[in-house]
């Protein structure tokens, strides 16, 4: 399994605005409904980005006044591990 | 058809409005809903619309963009938000039953009525600055009357508004691609609108827009995030947007606002002054029709009446003749009230970036053969006030 970052997002308007940054800034992010395991509240959506591009994707959204509140490394035996932040 | 309602509603859209919310309806599902190609597509779509009301109304965050049923939904909204039982506010004279009864079904609602005369707007700030102190919970004005096509002096109300720290809520239902409308600039709590006017969507769809003040939300139910809480979500736009989202009225919406942005409001604006110059220009050449027209302070609503002649039967005359005007009292009795319509309604013709030269002539003909009939048109002299 290829190893992802989620950056999970409570409504899909914020994930989309999260996409839209990062998209400004270069990084390629797809939308998906977050993963049960990582969806504290129930249903949520996530911007899911390639693992090598977490640094500047942060860089991007704070400097967007976006602040992610949990992002999950999806690892490659499948199992999700939260990032400290 | 001679259409002339579009106050009501724009019933002429540009085509691309009828072709995307074909789109929607074969190819769309929910927004929100799912990870599947049609639900991620219908996301896209919902998030451009918000992006492009934000363009259009000044508005930095789309997740402020909140869709409604209407205008009406959008007010009930943002009254119910901010005004309780017992609450003090301030409305014009002018303001449409979305507004007023609304305010009615709140018990012990205190309403102070700003009854300025009309196309007078440095009135109604005057009266305003009078009226207005800290103990009132909100403000609440119609941009443009949907009677009488008056531009209120909003941008200066806001301020007042702003400096007396009291929310304010704009009923754009008029505004909306008629006046520069900016959320943000105008600082005001909410900007409810209809889709379905001067937005050339179609109808049951609408937008409001969020300023800082907390919302109470009218409906309750799904919104596909946070489900496993038995509150509604705490933030926007999901608060506000319980249930399965119009995605064909969202997607008509959306190639309504492409289209003022191809076409441009400052064209639309224009055009439309040109026409209700030609339209009220001839109405004050037909003996014994009472315009009411301003030139500065008036979109492109013009209503009329015939004393002696019911506005009502009129409006039936033109009716048959396949001409479309509203008559009667628009549902705002309260701005009849303070214009001193109530008794008698008035004919409105309304206009819109589809209304030709050749259908004001003509409407302008059938109107002069309609009084001129019997139980009509022996009154001298035609009055303007501006």
């Amino acid at each position: 399994m290829i190893p992802y970052y989620y950056i999970v997002s409570r409504s899909l308007t914020y994930a989309q605005r999260t996409q839209a940054v990062l998209q400004r800034a270069g990084i390629y992010g797809t939308i998906v409904r977050s993963p049960g395991e990582i969806s504290a509240t129930g249903c949520s959506h996530s911007v899911r980005i390639a693992a090598n591009r977490l640094q500047p994707a942060l860089v991007a959204l704070n400097r967007s006044g976006l602040s992610p509140t949990r992002i999950y490394l999806s690892r490659e035996d499948g199992e999700f591990q939260e990032v400290s932040l | 058809m001679i259409y002339l309602d579009n106050a009501a509603t724009t019933l002429r859209k540009p085509p691309e409005v009828g072709e995307a919310m074909h789109r929607a309806v074969t190819q769309y599902s929910s927004p929100g809903r799912g990870g599947y190609a049609a639900a991620l597509a219908a996301g896209e779509l919902a998030f451009r619309c918000r992006e492009q009301a934000c363009e259009l109304f000044g508005v930095s965050d789309p997740a402020r963009v909140v869709f409604t049923a209407s205008a009406t939904h959008g007010l009930n909204i943002a009254i119910r938000s901010l005004v309780k039982p017992g609450s003090r506010v301030v409305i014009s004279g002018y303001e449409h039953n979305a507004v007023t009864r609304t305010l009615e079904s709140i018990p012990g609602v205190e309403a102070t009525v700003l009854a300025g005369a009309l196309f007078r707007p440095e009135e109604m700030v005057s009266l305003l600055e009078q009226t207005l102190d800290s103990s009132y919970d909100a403000v609440i004005l119609c941009y443009v009357s949907n009677v009488f096509g008056y531009i209120l002096p909003v941008e200066a109300m806001a301020a007042v508004c702003r400096a007396r720290g009291v929310p304010l809520i704009v009923d754009a239902a008029q505004a909306a691609g008629a006046c520069p409308v900016a959320l943000e600039e105008l600082g005001a709590a909410f900007v409810a609108m209809p889709g379905h006017k001067g937005l050339y969507g179609p109808q049951g769809i609408g937008l409001l827009l969020c300023g800082e003040a907390p919302t109470v939300p009218l409906l309750t139910g799904g919104t596909g995030s946070e489900s496993l809480l038995q509150q509604m979500p705490d933030f926007l736009p999901d608060r506000l947007e319980a249930g399965t989202h119009n995605m064909p009225g969202i997607a008509g919406l959306s190639a309504g606002l492409d289209y003022l942005r191809r076409v441009g409001i400052d064209h639309i604006l224009w055009w439309e002054e040109q026409r209700k110059a030609q339209l009220v220009n001839g109405l004050m050449s037909i003996p014994g029709v009472t315009v009411y027209a301003s030139e500065t302070a008036q979109a492109g609503v013009v209503s009329f009446r015939v004393p002696g002649l019911d506005s009502e039967v009129l409006g039936n005359r033109l009716a048959r003749r396949d001409v479309a005007v509203r008559a009667g009292l628009h549902c705002a009795p309260l701005a009849h009230e303070t214009v001193g319509t109530l008794e008698t309604g008035t004919v409105r013709a309304s206009l819109s970036a589809f209304t030709t030269e050749e259908e004001i002539r003509r409407f302008l003909g059938i109107l002069r053969t309609e009084i001129a009939r019997p139980s009509g048109g022996k009154f001298p002299g035609a009055a303007v006030f501006s």
